[in-house]
């Protein structure tokens, strides 16, 4: 087993032995376990991620065990490189180097708000892209699943990572983006979310856009 | 168990249009067939609250094409529920200021090619 630990956190003595017997189960050169099960007592779900490239469905007996499986091409993304920098694996973890672009970011606010809106009492669920795709924008670093976890608890309610969102972008975008790039792409976006302002999702993202490209009016 | 005839015609009732919606999705029965009586009735009443615009939808900002729509003219509602261990979800698609076109079902690998072909997710995250 290989151990990804940057952080030295405290790993819990018997959650290290029932993922070793999880992942030698699994008939793949490349899975590994993340997340709270390997350090929070209380928390009994087990996040499996297995890399392959077969399309059969892996199934293990454990009822609190989620599979997630990853494709090759998806070892550039941030989730990857997020999931993979804490974990225990059954082998050392392929690595690629990590792509990620301004218009992903924008597709991840995209769908985060208005689902943050219809789940307002599982925003802890729902914004992990979101944060995770911030954090990265804003301070360069990549959180792994411990990191994030506790970036995520610092937010009391839904309407706490709506503020986040609206002080973060602005300079995050101004920051990455060059003006003319700015202001084609969030005019248009802009111009797509009008139509739609009776939404309270939309109408949110009609002032985000807003508020990016007066950043540059402005300067 | 629910039966997939009668789902799909509450449905259909909650939205009264003229348009028929497809109904989509890998396994499609036998999800349907999964679901208790009280589990479906929460889909019903999620439906009747799209129709109020009690929900908020997704919309994309993009000129792909979808079937014979530009994606930016399409809302897409999402449900996520689970039964058991598994995780579904469930995508309701709208033409902006017309009607309902699609009521897709399925797993967490149907749900990510359903995204990709509404631009709703890039290929890699």
């Amino acid at each position: 087993m290989i151990i990804y630990n940057p952080h030295n956190k405290k790993l819990l003595h018997e959650r290290l032995k029932e993922t070793e017997n999880l992942l030698v189960q699994i008939r793949a050169k490349y899975c590994f376990i993340t997340g709270s099960f390997l350090y929070k007592e209380k928390y009994k779900d087990i996040d499996v991620f297995v890399v392959t490239r077969t399309k059969k469905k892996i199934i293990l007996k454990n009822k609190k065990v989620k599979i997630t499986t990853i494709d090759f091409n998806d070892l550039y993304s941030l989730f990857y490189h997020s999931i993979s920098k804490s974990c225990i694996a059954k082998n050392i973890l392929p690595t690629k180097p990590l792509k990620v672009t301004l218009s992903d970011y924008w597709h991840i606010i995209n769908e985060a708000i208005p689902t943050l809106l219809n789940e307002k009492d599982k925003f802890h669920k729902n914004v992990r892209f979101l944060v995770l795709y911030t954090e990265y924008f804003k301070t360069g670093e990549v959180l792994d699943t411990f990191q994030l976890n506790k970036k995520i608890n610092y937010f009391k309610d839904y309407s706490e990572v709506m503020k986040y969102v609206k002080r973060e972008l602005p300079n995050i975008i101004n920051d990455y983006a060059k003006p003319s790039y700015i202001k084609r792409f969030f005019y248009t976006q802009a111009g797509y979310y009008k139509e739609l302002k009776e939404y309270a999702a939309q109408s949110f993202l009609y002032e985000l856009t807003h508020e990016v490209a007066r950043g540059i009016a402005h300067g | 168990m629910v039966n997939q005839d009668e789902f799909k015609k509450r449905i259909e009732a909650n939205i009264s249009q003229d348009y028929k919606v497809e109904f989509l999705g890998k396994n499609f029965e036998q999800i349907v067939n999964l679901l208790t009586e009280t589990k479906a009735e929460k889909i019903y009443q999620w439906i009747k609250d799209i129709v109020e615009r009690k929900i908020e939808p997704i919309s994309v900002g993009s000129k792909k094409t979808y079937k014979e729509w530009e994606v930016n003219e399409l809302l897409t509602f999402r449900y996520p529920f689970s039964i058991g261990n598994t995780e579904y979800r469930i995508l309701f698609v709208k033409v902006k200021n017309s009607v309902y076109i699609e009521f897709h079902l399925g797993d967490h690998k149907y749900y990510d090619k359903v995204r990709k072909d509404l631009d709703l997710k890039k290929s890699t995250y």
